[in-house]
């Protein structure tokens, strides 16, 4: 009788571990993008007329550097210049002393997490009067996550103290979609589009 | 007429000794009812959230409870007791929105999620005898919930893993297949709580059970 009892709370437990299943496989593409903004409430958009942006992605990688123009750059860039303007902004060449700098860059972070091994494992010989002597064993796994930042530059208003450019406006475009070019124009779209006091006119 | 006597008298004296083998059957209680016996409950139920954890995190229905339960129901007494280990899980899809959190605007696709999974320990207490093939009771139970809250806005996780206080109380009925038998139906509409609070969730979560299970029991 035992026995009977024994497996039917097992088919239990089995049936209740194998019910977990992935919340969000059923995302689409672009349902799996996230939009951050921020913005300097101290700042008056209206005081800026003219705007310039960066000729190539800047490419972060662990606090390493460099610069990429590719098809997905490009679209970007360009779609960047097309809401800006939209908004009321002109568009100048650096050389023209611009109001406002957009930069773009792709960033991404690697991590290299630890974990060690669980030694309760250990206890299955026990029966023979030994424990386990582990030593401390590491295992190792690396994450990484890539997201494109946009942050807008007040040129204007430079703090000439400690030389700097204040940030008045930045957008992180993140999730798993954000490498799909045919979803470069939705995403800068959206990132302008929830950022409506940058409207100069 | 001797004859028909003798016929009388052998079907009275047949008759006499079957009416006395009868009572013999019945005089014997159940063993049921002689012993403490055991009793094991696999339960599948649908809940819906209520109150606050409902306004305010997930309102859906959920049809994704499971639970298993031992009891010892005791001699002599209306009562039984045991344990009941669980697994609840809730979701809901937020479509495309924009939240404010200080001066950071998101723009994201919500799935909001919920698993818990209560260790309780529980009386019940029965309104009728142990012979009866439907035993309606009444449940009280107490213990903690095993909690991971995961908020998903697009493909990025937050998420939170606590152990909170969780209790319940219930009203249900066993329906005995058979008379004496072992094995039966069970339904049962609880109330269950937890003290579980972060984030969205601010008075811990509330929800009504309905579930239906089989049960066995022996001694």
């Amino acid at each position: 009788m035992l026995k009977i009892t024994s497996l039917i709370i097992l088919t239990a437990v089995l049936g209740l571990s194998s019910c977990t299943k992935d919340p969000i496989n059923d995302l689409s593409t672009e349902e799996t993008l996230v939009y951050v903004t921020n913005r300097d409430k101290t700042v008056d958009y209206k005081q800026y007329k003219t705007f310039s942006i960066v000729d190539s992605v800047l490419v972060v990688e662990n606090n390493q550097s460099g610069t990429a123009l590719d098809e997905i750059d490009r679209a970007l860039l360009n779609r960047i210049i097309i809401n800006m303007q939209s908004l009321g902004y002109t568009y100048v060449a650096p050389s023209a002393k611009p109001d406002v700098g957009i930069n773009a860059a792709w960033v991404t972070n690697t991590q290299l997490n630890v974990t060690t091994q669980p030694s309760y494992y250990g206890g299955y010989w026990g029966g023979y009067g030994y424990g386990y002597g582990y030593p401390s064993y590491y295992q190792y796994y690396e994450t990484s996550e890539s997201y494109w930042l946009i942050s807008m530059v007040d040129f204007k208003n430079a703090n000439t103290t400690d030389k700097t450019f204040n940030v008045v406006w930045d957008a992180q475009i993140r999730g798993s979609g954000i490498g799909s070019t045919q979803l470069v124009d939705q995403m800068v779209n959206s990132v302008f589009t929830q950022s409506n006091y940058l409207k100069i006119k | 007429m001797r004859k028909i006597f003798l016929v009388a008298l052998f079907a009275i004296v047949f008759s006499a000794a079957k009416a006395q083998e009868a009572p013999k059957l019945y005089t014997l209680p159940s063993p049921f009812e002689r012993y403490t016996h055991y009793l094991a409950t696999v339960r599948y139920s649908g809940a819906m959230p209520l109150g606050s954890f409902s306004d305010s995190y997930i309102d859906k229905f959920s049809a994704r409870n499971y639970s298993v339960s031992l009891e010892w129901v005791l001699r002599n007494s209306p009562l039984s007791i045991g344990g009941e280990i669980g697994s609840n899980y809730f979701q809901k899809r937020i479509p495309r929105a924009v939240y404010q959190s200080g001066d950071e605007t998101i723009s994201a696709v919500q799935t909001r999620t919920i698993t818990q999974y209560p260790i309780q320990v529980f009386a019940n207490y029965h309104f009728l005898n142990k012979t009866s093939t439907i035993q309606p009771y009444a449940q009280i139970s107490g213990g903690a919930a095993i909690t991971d809250y995961t908020v998903y806005y697009g493909s990025l996780a937050q998420q939170k893993q606590k152990i909170a206080p969780a209790y319940g109380i219930g009203l249900g009925s066993k329906f005995l297949f058979k008379r004496d038998g072992s094995f039966g139906a069970d339904l049962r509409v609880k109330y269950e709580g937890t003290s579980f609070k972060y984030d969205y969730i601010e008075k811990g979560t509330s929800s009504v059970n309905a579930s239906v299970g089989l049960f066995y029991r022996w001694w």
